[in-house]
């Protein structure tokens, strides 16, 4: 209901009527920024909204964000704020709110100021009923209803913690993936390596084939030249044997072969010796 | 300014959203910490009309709310302060009918 109210504010008036009839049906959209104020609330033009809360006149020092409290304020005896307890003892001691405990009961029952009419037992049942309530249910109920904040807090963040789960997952898998382009370096590399081996390869290739080629010319040429002295050496002893053979005359020829056998009656002599 | 509005003295800008339980104008020294011979002073200086006392309670209690009911983990006190304070405003209103009950005639 408060809140409703606080929408009457200033601050939160749309100024939708500034330069708009008022008595159209359909509601009118404003063009300027300053319609609706509440941070994080997309404006009817689409344009993000300032917070007005963080303004460079923001006094933090003074005027912190309010935040809820965890853990309420202690107290004693179930009800009994700390604070007076701490009152009495800088000037008392700790028995001190005790005794004006008991005096300020002593004194109202005495004088009747607290009348013990037929009213009086409900204080004492009363009383009665919180401790026997504190006794029996206080730790299985804490435990449930701090059991049950803690699962309504964790189901409120849930979306948020996944949101920011995947999108630390995002940032990891980006990671990875800044790491996986650094081995495309390595892969140039390799690539370049092979490359150059290739060329390598073929330029030896190229290399043995020119060898190879100027080899066989070569050596075409030198079987050619060997061919061509065999030839004439072959055809030049033809030649002179023939012409030789030509010019002997039988007497020549029965000298020769008795000559040799001479000779080889000398050498089977000197065999046998 | 009308009934629902912020304090005049509430500026969204430099004081941030708006904490009910908070005084939002010039402060004055805290009652806890007065001489005695200050006391009617203070109290002169104050603002009575019925709209800085409403406020006033409003401001109480919302401090006993952020204090108590608010918190995540709250206890069973508040309840007990609301039981205890009920008894003690119907004990208060009812108190000329609960004298008639009186045992003794002198005390």
């Amino acid at each position: 209901m408060l809140s409703r109210l606080a929408l009457r504010s200033e601050i939160f008036r749309a100024p939708l009527c500034t330069s708009v009839r008022c008595a159209q049906t359909k509601p009118a959209v404003v063009s300027t920024n300053e319609s609706i104020i509440v941070p994080g609330f997309p404006k009817p033009n689409g344009q993000p909204q300032p917070n007005p809360f963080d303004g460079p006149e923001r006094d933090l020092v003074n005027f912190p964000r309010p935040t809820r409290l965890e853990f309420p304020s202690k107290t004693r005896y179930l009800f009994v704020p700390e604070e007076w307890f701490e009152f009495f003892y800088k000037k008392t001691g700790v028995t001190g709110p005790y005794v004006f405990a008991a005096g300020i009961t002593t004194y109202v029952l005495s004088k009747e100021i607290w009348v013990v009419d037929h009213e009086f037992p409900y204080v004492l049942a009363t009383i009665g009923l919180f401790y026997f309530g504190w006794k029996k249910f206080s730790k299985p109920l804490a435990t449930y209803l701090d059991k049950e904040i803690d699962d309504y807090e964790a189901e409120c963040n849930t979306s948020r913690q996944h949101e920011l789960e995947s999108l630390k997952e995002t940032i990891e898998s980006q990671k990875k993936e800044v790491w996986r382009t650094e081995a495309q370096k390595h892969i140039f590399q390799a690539k370049r390596e092979n490359i150059a081996i290739q060329l390598e390869a073929v330029y030896r290739e190229n290399a043995i084939q020119v060898y190879n080629q100027v080899k066989k010319r070569l050596d075409y040429q030198l079987e050619l030249a060997n061919l061509k002295r065999t030839v004439q050496q072959r055809h030049m002893v033809n030649w002179i044997i023939e012409n030789v053979l030509k010019s002997l005359t039988n007497e020549q020829e029965k000298q020769s072969f008795k000559r040799c056998m001479v000779d080889l009656q000398a050498l089977a002599a000197a065999n046998k010796a | 300014m009308a009934i629902g509005d912020y304090p005049a003295e509430y500026n969204p800008k430099v004081h941030g959203p708006y904490d009910p339980a908070r005084f939002y104008g010039t402060p004055d020294t805290p009652f806890s910490q007065l001489k005695l011979g200050e006391v009617s002073e203070w109290i002169n200086r104050r603002n009575k009309s019925p709209k800085a006392i409403a406020g006033l309670f409003s401001r109480a209690y919302w401090r006993w709310s952020h204090k108590y009911v608010q918190p995540k983990r709250a206890t069973v006190a508040p309840l007990i302060h609301i039981v205890t304070g009920s008894m003690l405003f119907f004990y208060v209103i009812n108190y000329g009918k609960i004298v008639r009950h009186r045992n003794y005639k002198y005390h």
